[in-house]
C-alpha cells in the first residue's frame, strides 16, 4: 500500500546541507505491524513526517496506493492525511481546550461530516480504547495513559488504512506503555490497520511483526526479526 | 458544500470558544472597535441630522421660493417698483411676488424707545409668500397705498406692551419721528438663516411699500421675493423671470437665487461635511483596526501549535484562514454593534444640547455593521493568512 524508493531529505541550515535521509527504500504491505527504531536525532521523526505527507523529500518517490503524491498540491495532500493517515504523536498534542470527544471528532470535522454522525463515531471509538467514561473530559483532566487512548482514538476515527505512531508510548510509564501497546496490536489484529510505531523501546519493537532500523540514513529490515504472539 | 459548511460552522463555533476564554483580548479588541465605530456612526449620524436640520429650515418657508435682487455691480438702476409689483401677474411660472423696500429705524411708543430695526415697507402678498401670520389685526393691504399704517412683529409688539400698551391695534408708533398707526400684529416668527433672503421679523416694522418710499434713504426695490408653481423646474422660474425684466428694463442685471439650487448645493456640501466626518471617523476605526491586528497576531503565535495539529488531522489552509477571519469579524462585528450603541448615544447627547432632533439614520447603523465586518476581514486577513502558511512541522516540533 506504501512504497517508498530512494527517499532523501536533507536541510539546509545557511551554508551547511545535511542529509538526514540518505535514500530509504521502504516497502508497507497493508496489515503490517511494523517497528522503525534508531538513535536520537536519526531521521525518524523525519522519515514519518514523509510518510504522514507533512513533508517533502528532497528527493525519491513515494507511492501511497499505487499513486506518486510528490506531484499533488498542498490541499490534496490535506484530504488525503484527512483519509488515509492517522496520526498518534509522542506528546499526544490533543487540543487542550477541547474536550476528548471534541479532538476526536476533529478529522471528521475537515472531512464534512455532520455533527451527530460525527459524535456518534467519536463516540464509539472512544469507547473502543476504553474511554467511554471520560468523553466530557478535556486533556488536562486526564493521565498521561488516557491521553494517548484519546489521541488514538482521534487518529482512528476516520478509518485510516495507515496509523503512524511516533514513539507513542515515549511519554507513559511501562504498564500503561503496556496496555497502549496492547490497543495498538488488538487493532492490527482486528481491524487489519496498517500501523508504522517509531519507538526507542526494544519491548515495544519487540511486539512488532516487522522491525527495521535507521542507521546513517538508511533504513535496514534485520531478516530474523519475529514477533512472539500476542 | 456540506464539507464547507461543516468546517465553517466547526470554526464559528470554535472562534466564539476561543474569544471567551482570551477574556481580557477580546475585551480589549472590542474596545478599540467600538470607539472607532462609534466615532464613524457619530459623526455620520450628526452630519446626517446637520442636513436633515437645514432641510426642515427649508422646508418652513417652502423649497419654491426664489429670490430676485439686483446684481451687484449692474448699472445704476434698482428694480422697478411697477415692474415688481406685476412679476406674479406677467410670469406664469411664478405664483407670487413680494417686492421689498428696506430701511432701519428706532421705534417709540408714547415717547419711550421699543427697539430699532428694520421698517419694511411691503405689499399683501410679503405675509403669504413669507407664511407670516397675525395675532392680531390684519396686514398690510393693497388698499394701505401711501397710508401711514403699520404692522408690527412680535418683538416690537412686545416691548410695546411693556411699555404700557394694552391694545395694540389702533396705537400709534412713532418710527422716527413720523406717527404710524398699528393695524396689525405678527405672531412670533423664527428666522431661518438657511433661506436666500432674511426677513427678521420679529423686530420689524412693515408699513405700505409706498409710504416706505418716501421715508427710507434707498427707495428702490431691495429684493423680491417670489414663489415658483409647483411642478415649475427652478431653472425655469429663473429664466422667465430674467425674459420679463429683460423686456421692461433691459441692462439691469438680475442676482436670482432659488431655495432649490440652495438645497442642491447646501446637499453637495453637507455631503461632502459628512464625509469629512466620516473620514476622522475612520481614523480611529484603523487604529482599532490595527489592534485587531494585532491580537489576532499574538492568538496565531501561541497557537502554531495548534493549527499545525488540525493541519496534520486534514485541515487545509483555507480551513485554518478560515478559522482566523471568523475570530477577527466575530470580534468586530460585536465591537461594531457595541460601538453603535455607543455612537448613538453619543449622538443623542449632542443632539440634547444642541437642540437638534435626534433621528437614527439607517444608512449609519448599516455602514456601522457593514464597516466593522470588513474591518474584521481587512486587518484579520494577514495574521490568518500567516496562520494558514504556517509549516506544520515546525508547529508539531514546537519551533
Ligand atoms: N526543520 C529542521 N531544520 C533543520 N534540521 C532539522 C529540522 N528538523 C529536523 N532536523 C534535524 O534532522 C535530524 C533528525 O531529526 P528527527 O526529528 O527526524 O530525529 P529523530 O530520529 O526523530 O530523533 P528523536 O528520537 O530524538 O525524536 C536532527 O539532527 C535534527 O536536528
Ligand atoms: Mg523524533
Amino acid at each position: 500500500m506504501l512504497k517508498l524508493t530512494g527517499i532523501r531529505r536533507s536541510y539546509r541550515i545557511g551554508p551547511v546541507t545535511t542529509e538526514i535521509l540518505r535514500g530509504v527504500d521502504l516497502e508497507v504491505h497493508a496489515g503490517d505491524l511494523m517497528s522503525i527504531m534508531g538513535p536520537s536525532g536519526s531521521g525518524k521523526t523525519t522519515l514519518m513526517n514523509i510518510v504522514g505527507l507533512l513533508d517533502r523529500p528532497t528527493s525519491g518517490a513515494c507511492i501511497l496506493d499505487g499513486r506518486d503524491v510528490s506531484g499533488l498540491r498542498d490541499d490534496e495532500l490535506s484530504a488525503l492525511r484527512n483519509r488515509h493517515i492517522g496520526f498518534v504523536f509522542q506528546s499526544f498534542h490533543l487540543l487542550p481546550q477541547l474536550t476528548a470527544l471534541e479532538n476526536v471528532c476533529l478529522p471528521l470535522v475537515y472531512r464534512g461530516a455532520g455533527r451527530p454522525e460525527m459524535r456518534r463515531h467519536a463516540q464509539a471509538i472512544l469507547e473502543r480504547v476504553g474511554m467511554a467514561e471520560r468523553t466530557g473530559h478535556r486533556p488536562d483532566q486526564l493521565s498521561g495513559g488516557q491521553k494517548q487512548r484519546v489521541a488514538i482514538a482521534r487518529a482512528l476515527v476516520g478509518e485510516p488504512a495507515l496509523l503512524l505512531a511516533d514513539e507513542p508510548t515515549g511519554a507513559l510509564d511501562a504498564d500503561t506503555a503496556g496496555e497502549v501497546m496492547a490497543l495498538l496490536r488488538q487493532l492490527n489484529a482486528e481491524r487489519g490497520i496498517t500501523i508504522l510505531i517509531i519507538t526507542h523501546d526494544p519491548s515495544v519493537a519487540g511486539q512488532c511483526a516487522r522491525q527495521t532500523r535507521i542507521r546513517d540514513g538508511r533504513l535496514f529490515e534485520p531478516k530474523a526479526a519475529a514477533a512472539d504472539g500476542a | 458544500m456540506s464539507r464547507t459548511f461543516s468546517v465553517l460552522s466547526a470554526n464559528a463555533r470554535e472562534a466564539a470558544e476561543s474569544l471567551r476564554r482570551a477574556r481580557l483580548r477580546t475585551v480589549l479588541g472590542l474596545v478599540g472597535v467600538m470607539i472607532g465605530i462609534s466615532s464613524v456612526i457619530a459623526m455620520v449620524s450628526l452630519g446626517e441630522i446637520a442636513r436633515e436640520q437645514a432641510r426642515k429650515q427649508f422646508e418652513a418657508l417652502g423649497t419654491d421660493i426664489v429670490v430676485v435682487r439686483k446684481a451687484v455691480g449692474s448699472g445704476a438702476k434698482a428694480i422697478d417698483l411697477p415692474n415688481a409689483l406685476q412679476v406674479a401677474a406677467a410670469v406664469p411660472s411664478i405664483t407670487e411676488a413680494a417686492p421689498r423696500i428696506s430701511g432701519r429705524g428706532t421705534f417709540r411708543f408714547a415717547g419711550r424707545k421699543v427697539g430699532g430695526g428694520a421698517v419694511q415697507g411691503v405689499t399683501r402678498s410679503f405675509a403669504s409668500v413669507n407664511r407670516l401670520t397675525l395675532q392680531e389685526g390684519r396686514f398690510i393691504s393693497d388698499l394701505d397705498a401711501d397710508r401711514y399704517w403699520c404692522v408690527v412683529g412680535a418683538g416690537v409688539a412686545e416691548a410695546m406692551r411693556g411699555a404700557g400698551a394694552d391694545r395694540l391695534a389702533g396705537s400709534l408708533l412713532e418710527v422716527d419721528e413720523v406717527l404710524f398707526t398699528v393695524v396689525g400684529v405678527l405672531d412670533d416668527k423664527e428666522e431661518s438663516y438657511a433661506l436666500p433672503v432674511q426677513v427678521n421679523a420679529n423686530k420689524s416694522v412693515f408699513v405700505p411699500i409706498t409710504t416706505a418710499q418716501r421715508i427710507v434713504p434707498a427707495p428702490g426695490v431691495e429684493v423680491v421675493i417670489a414663489r415658483s408653481r409647483a411642478g415649475v423646474h427652478y431653472g425655469t422660474a429663473v429664466a422667465d423671470i430674467r425674459s420679463f425684466f429683460r423686456k421692461r428694463a433691459p441692462g439691469l442685471g438680475l442676482d436670482i437665487v432659488t431655495a432649490k439650487e440652495l438645497i442642491a448645493r447646501m446637499e453637495v456640501q453637507m455631503g461632502i461635511f459628512t464625509l469629512l466626518l466620516g473620514a476622522v471617523g475612520s481614523i480611529s476605526l484603523i487604529v482599532g483596526g490595527i489592534g485587531i491586528m494585532n491580537i489576532m497576531l499574538v492568538s496565531v503565535a501561541e497557537r502554531r501549535a495548534e493549527i499545525a495539529i488540525r493541519r496534520a488531522l486534514g485541515a487545509r489552509q483555507r480551513d485554518i484562514r478560515s478559522q482566523f477571519l471568523i475570530e477577527s469579524v466575530i470580534l468586530t462585528i460585536i465591537g461594531g454593534m457595541l460601538g453603535i450603541a455607543l455612537g448613538l448615544a453619543a449622538t443623542w447627547t449632542i443632539c440634547r444640547f444642541t437642540d437638534w432632533d435626534f433621528l437614527i439614520s439607517g444608512l449609519s447603523v448599516a455602514s456601522g455593521l457593514g464597516t466593522a465586518a470588513a474591518v474584521g476581514l481587512f486587518f484579520g486577513f494577514q495574521p490568518a493568512h500567516q496562520a494558514s502558511r504556517l509549516d506544520p512541522i515546525a508547529g508539531l516540533q514546537g519551533k
